[in-house]
């Protein structure tokens, strides 16, 4: 599936967006945080800091590990804290 | 008295002039803290909401806080709070820095500023002791039609280094309804406060104090400090700091939740070429802070594209330092881009930054003025209204506009009345798109992508404000169904306002809010270190929700109705173009607000 970086997590994964093989969100999210450590503090094992958030095609915040994927989801990974 | 106060206000009539010192009773200031809520109250007590707030006998409060003076991380800030001109409702601006330091060394918890100086002046408050404050007038017609930054700077070299002044721009002395107070580049924004300053003839104000509060635990002060801005440096103050609030673009944009074009769109395609991530690394950068803040989330952008200067620095990224001054540099905020910007249809970053700037210069509120604009764009793409030089996309249009607002001088003597005044000017119904919600207009978040935000606009006691409510962190989690809430996110909506609430009093800035596991309590511990009293966290949620319940009382005896809790006809059944599944209907809206007084009431 495809993931979308937004604002720091973009900043610090130095990338758009990236393809990532996995069947969970805790999956994905182990498999970012070794392929680009950089995103270390965005990424707290198979979860995210509290202070960011994914969200599936654009749709639905998830935040459970096991929320299954499927291999043509889009999961953005952004700051939580959307204030201006 | 308790400590972290001096437990009295400055009443200071300008007409005469002359300072009157009231005592504050600690009960109040218990109950309302400082910031918004002493301001409220403060002007409950003074019966100002029956008053048109452009006479001389409307109040304008500057209201400090318990933690202003003290090492807290944020603390250094101020609310301004008056009867709006804009919305004729309660309204509560925030600045920060060093004037809110200087105002409660001169002994005072706020200031109240009456009356009408006979010619535009400087207000001068200073104390030489900590026995007595005086005040004087200065005259100020060579200020007369110059720039907040010209006149601050100006005074500062005339009346001294010391002093701190809040001042107020050309729009300020034209009484544009939603003229700003300005202070050292920030601005108490929204609402119209620098109409209510300049209807008193006052220019600017300029403080000086010596007196200083003592702590009632001063170790644990000092130790809350330090793990406080220990934790500022973390995570969850990241998208400030690197990026700013700016950063908000590129992600509402993908959310469809953009305001574009005076919200006929959730989208613009030029979007990119406004975001931070470029103008990063196409301009000369540099950031900031507020007195005592540990974060630094203003980044100042130069107006100019960097050219040959621009040189990669020792991170590799190509971006300089601006000149310590930053005469060609501007504080680029989320909600000055999106209202000057997609708002307007403009994507041309060298005039959004131009008019943000101008409209700092001016001393303008960004969101009302690109909102207002934006506005009449649109009437003058329906037919509505016969200017067709004003056309979305069109930066010199914009630019030519915000002049003419800041002057009040053709079309812009209308729009300086806002987009609900301008509605009913206008006529054709054209209220239906008027983008404000009491006659305040709506920030960057489209009310249709991101609903409990539409409630938390729909309720706000100052109209539609992304301040008083966050209500968009409900939308940005998986507590709700953005595109879909239910009546389950109203209790969320409501959390939301009350730490709103209590922030805006304590004060501490919100862009700390993340790093809180529980905010009640550790403000209870604040309150404790520096006051002495037994506050607890359910005092303090107590205390929000009485300032909130303050704030509608005023509306209610300012006028309030509930048919005022609402959204304009075009948020209402019609779904976001670029997102059909982005629908409100008037229903949901409606259970949405009744079951939010259901429960404020309750």
């Amino acid at each position: 599936m495809y993931v979308e970086f937004l604002g720091v997590p973009r900043q610090r994964a130095g990338v758009t967006e990236m393809v990532v093989e996995a069947r969970t969100l805790g999956q994905l999210l182990e498999t970012l945080a070794h392929r680009v450590p950089s995103l270390a503090a965005v990424i707290v094992g198979d979860r995210l800091h509290p202070s960011f958030a994914a969200n599936l095609n654009g749709d639905e915040f998830i935040n459970d590990p096991g929320t299954p994927l499927r291999e043509d989801d889009c999961v953005l990974i952004l700051s939580a804290d959307a204030g201006g | 008295m308790p400590f972290g106060y001096h437990g009295a206000f400055l009443r200071i009539d300008v007409t005469r002039p002359r300072v009157e010192r009231v005592p504050l009773a600690e009960t109040t200031l218990r109950q309302f803290l400082g910031g918004s809520g002493l301001g409220v109250t403060l002007l409950l007590d003074a019966g100002a909401a029956h008053r048109d707030p452009l006479t001389p006998e409307a109040p304008l409060v500057f209201a400090f806080s318990p933690l202003v003076g003290s090492p807290l991380t944020t603390s250094a800030k101020f609310a301004v709070v008056s009867k709006s001109p804009l919305t004729h409702r309660i309204n509560d601006s925030l600045a920060s820095s060093g004037f809110a330091v200087a105002g409660k060394r001169l002994g005072c918890d706020a200031l109240m500023i009456i009356g009408k100086a006979s010619e535009l002046s400087v207000l001068v408050i200073e104390s030489e002791t900590d026995e007595d404050v005086r005040v004087r007038l200065v005259p100020a017609a060579a200020y007369r039609g110059a720039t907040c930054q010209a006149t601050e700077s100006g005074l500062r070299a005339e009346l001294g280094h010391e002093y701190r002044i809040a001042s107020i721009g050309p729009a300020g002395e034209q009484l544009v309804r939603y003229a700003t107070i300005s202070h050292d580049g920030r601005h108490a924004g929204r609402g119209g406060s620098g109409a209510v300053l300049g209807s008193k003839n006052i220019k600017a104000i300029a403080v000086r104090g010596v007196r200083r509060v003592e702590w009632a635990h001063p170790q644990d002060v000092t130790a809350i400090s330090r793990d406080l801005s220990q934790r500022s440096f973390g995570p969850a103050t990241a998208k400030y700091r690197e990026l700013g609030t700016a950063t908000n673009l590129l992600t509402f944009n993908r959310f469809n939740a953009l305001p574009t074009r005076n919200f006929q769109s959730g989208t613009f395609d030029e979007a990119a070429n406004l975001s931070p991530e470029l103008l990063s690394s196409t301009r000369a950068k540099t950031r900031e802070s507020c007195v005592t803040c540990t974060i630094g989330c203003e980044h100042i952008y130069s107006i100019a594209p960097a050219g040959a200067d621009l040189q990669p620095g020792p991170d590799g990224k190509r971006s300089v330092r601006l000149q310590a001054d930053q005469s060609q540099g501007v504080r680029v905020e989320y909600e000055s881009l999106f209202a000057l910007g997609s708002l307007c249809g403009i994507g041309d970053a060298d005039v959004v930054l131009r008019a943000s700037r101008r409209c700092d210069e001016l001393g303008l509120d960004t969101i009302s003025t690109g909102g207002t604009i934006a506005f009449a764009m649109e009437c003058v793409e329906r037919g509505w209204l016969n200017e067709p030089w004003l056309r979305f996309g069109d930066g010199d249009a914009l630019l030519r506009a915000i002049e003419l607002i800041g002057a009040r001088e053709g079309l812009g003597n209308l729009l300086a009345e806002g987009s609900r005044r301008a509605a009913h000017a206008i006529g054709h119904d054209s209220i239906a798109i008027a983008p404000q919600v009491k006659g305040l207009e709506i920030p960057g978040y489209e009310p249709r992508a991101l609903q409990t935000m539409a409630l938390g606009f729909a309720v706000g006691p100052r109209g539609a404000d992304h301040n008083r409510s966050g209500a968009y962190e409900v939308d940005f989690s998986d507590k709700v169904d953005r595109r879909n809430v239910t009546l389950d996110a109203v209790g969320f909506a409501i959390e939301t306002e009350d730490k709103a609430a209590l922030m805006d009093s304590l004060i501490v800035c919100k862009f700390l809010r993340g790093i809180f596991e529980d905010f009640y309590a550790e403000a209870a511990g604040m309150l404790r270190a520096v006051t002495g009293w037994d506050a607890t966290a359910d005092e303090l949620r107590e205390t929000a929700r009485r300032i909130v319940s303050a704030k509608r009382q005023f509306n209610l005896l300012a006028g309030w109705t509930p048919a005022e809790d609402t959204l304009p006809e075009r948020f209402l059944n019609t779904p976001l173009p670029d997102d059909p599944a982005a629908t409100l209907s008037r229903t949901t809206l409606n259970e949405l607000v009744a079951e939010y007084h259901r429960q404020r009431d309750a």
